[in-house]
């Protein structure tokens, strides 16, 4: 199948160096410490943080650092055919995983001792990239409660199919079998912090995939830093300083 | 789980007893109701609806199937409620499982009717392609995605909403109808058909606190109730169904009060419903 035309457009008539189109709102959930949604495209997620609080669970409690947690979890209705699937499947629980050592990174978790924090994710609409899409939702919430953070974590993916290199790849693309690369970064200290890849990919080709992904991530980290600074002017004017 | 103290509950207590509520409503008044619709492409029609800090989505997924042999001229229909742990913390895992399911039968009693399908506020005999053979089979999903009380009125309205924006493919069916063979089926990808959702109850749900009972309760007063009784009433004004919840026991007496107020409660909710999800519909499609 051809997933760029001689035209050089994709399936969805991006350019194989496009972005989908970011959307990112703050305080979606009003009950939460810090709540985010953001959207890629056809991808939505909606991100709640609750915390710093007491640690649940005495025996995890830690006297020199924070508690992170984080579940992931999909919506019946997220993807294209309907399926129940339990609570808590392998996939699940190793995007948990992923999401929270991304997330335990970047926050000075030293700064607060003795306490917790869990990030919930939720996955209202499956379109690809759901693992960027969800580290980006979860910075925002995080920057959203207020909790420090060395930097703000972003996550974009790109492949490589048609001998193109492919920013921030569709479910089409993902599901085409060719190499998905999904780098997270810390934009200001220039640093990657999650790297994941599955399938093949020619070495040489390997860094040309990876510079365009962190090309999406600091793109992707411009707009946060917008979104952000949108919000802080609003809650500003609220407050009327 | 709301944390009050003994002061916050006496406050909530006695501005319930003064027909003047935390936040400045009556006992008989909702919070104002924000209803968007079309918010997932991918499924056949789906809506969010928000009261206040309560924040849900219900989507409608149609899918081919067969009817039961029991109702060869019915279609099927399912609802399934979630409840996700950004609403609070507490549903992680499996611990959001018991609410969950607790919600979705009370949703299947007050929609759906009985087990025959009787009774139910959707015509189960419009989602019929061919008798016996192939029918729609509706799966209804909804999301709790934020919680601050009265989700069972909040998910009955976003089904509603969710139902008047669905749009069913209309089917050509090919072979011969007598043939004993499963009927081949085309999907039309442009024509679609409107679910009649006039007939859809809403829920109306009275929490007792103290001597009194207030509709649209939040959080707090949820954790200060004694007894709820959720009534569904459609336009009509006829009683579809009725679930209580709470441990205390109530006077007889006063159930019929409560679903005579129910009655009368429901047809101000009707009207909004129905305005707002118009205004919501005519925004999408600008």
């Amino acid at each position: 199948m051809e997933y760029v035309s001689p035209e050089g457009l994709r399936l969805d008539g991006r350019r194989p160096m496009e972005m989908r189109q970011l959307r990112a709102e703050i305080g979606v959930v009003a009950k939460a410490d810090g709540s985010a949604s953001f959207e890629m495209g056809n991808t939505k997620v909606i991100a709640a943080v609750y915390g710093p609080r007491e640690v649940q669970n005495r025996s995890q409690q830690m006297s020199d650092k924070a508690l992170v947690r984080c579940e992931y979890s999909m919506a019946n209705f997220s993807t294209g055919d309907r399926r129940r699937k339990p609570k808590g499947d392998r996939r699940s629980t190793e995007i948990s995983l992923v999401i929270r050592q991304t997330m335990e990174a970047c926050i000075l978790t030293h700064l607060l001792p003795r306490s917790q924090i869990d990030i919930y994710v939720q996955v209202l609409q499956a379109d690809g990239g759901t693992r960027s899409a969800c580290i980006n939702a979860a910075t925002l919430a995080l920057a959203d409660a207020g909790i420090p953070m060395l930097d703000l974590v972003t996550s974009c993916s790109a492949g490589y199919l048609n001998s193109t290199p492919l920013l921030d790849l569709n479910y089409v693309e993902d599901s085409a079998g060719g190499p998905d690369v999904t780098v997270g970064i810390l934009p200001k200290l220039d640093k990657v912090t999650l790297l994941q890849m599955d399938s093949k990919l020619p070495i040489d080709n390997l860094e040309t995939v990876m510079q365009l992904a962190i090309e999406g991530c600091k793109a992707i980290a411009n707009h946060i830093r917008e979104v952000l600074l949108e919000n802080t002017k609003e809650l500003e004017y609220r407050r009327g300083v | 789980m709301v944390g009050l103290s003994l002061g916050e509950k006496h406050f909530i207590q006695g501005g319930i007893a003064q027909d003047l509520r935390c936040d400045g409503r009556k006992r008989l008044t909702y919070r104002p109701i924000y209803v968007e619709t079309g918010i997932i492409p991918q499924a056949n029609g789906s809506a969010r609806v928000r009261m206040g800090a309560t924040d849900v989505i219900a989507s409608v997924k149609a899918e081919l199937g067969r009817p039961s042999s029991l109702h060869p001229d019915k279609g099927k229909v399912s609802i399934h409620i979630d409840c996700s742990p950004t609403a609070e913390p507490s549903f992680e895992g499996r611990g959001g499982e018991e609410l969950s399911s607790e919600l979705s039968v009370a949703l299947q009693l007050c929609l759906l009717g009985g087990k025959s399908g009787a009774g139910s506020g959707i015509d189960l005999r419009s989602l019929v392609v061919v008798e016996g053979k192939v029918c729609w089979d509706l799966y209804i999903d909804g999301l709790v995605v934020s919680s601050d009380g009265n989700l069972l009125d909040c998910l009955g309205a976003a089904i509603k909403a969710a139902l008047s924006n669905t749009g069913i493919p209309r089917v050509q069916v090919t072979a011969d109808p007598s043939s004993d063979e499963q009927p081949e089926v085309d999907i039309s990808d442009e024509e679609f058909l409107q679910l009649d959702t006039s007939g859809i109850p809403v829920i109306v749900t009275l929490t007792k606190v103290g001597r009194h009972y207030i509709v649209d309760a939040t959080g707090e007063e949820e954790s200060q109730m004694s007894s709820a009784v959720s009534i569904s009433v459609n336009r009509q004004g006829h009683i579809c169904g009725i679930t209580k919840r709470g441990g205390a026991g109530l006077d007889p007496s006063i159930i019929l009060d409560m679903i005579s107020v129910a009655k009368h409660v429901s047809e101000q909710l009707i009207n909004k419903l129905d305005s707002e999800i118009a205004a919501a519909e005519a925004e999408e499609e600008s």
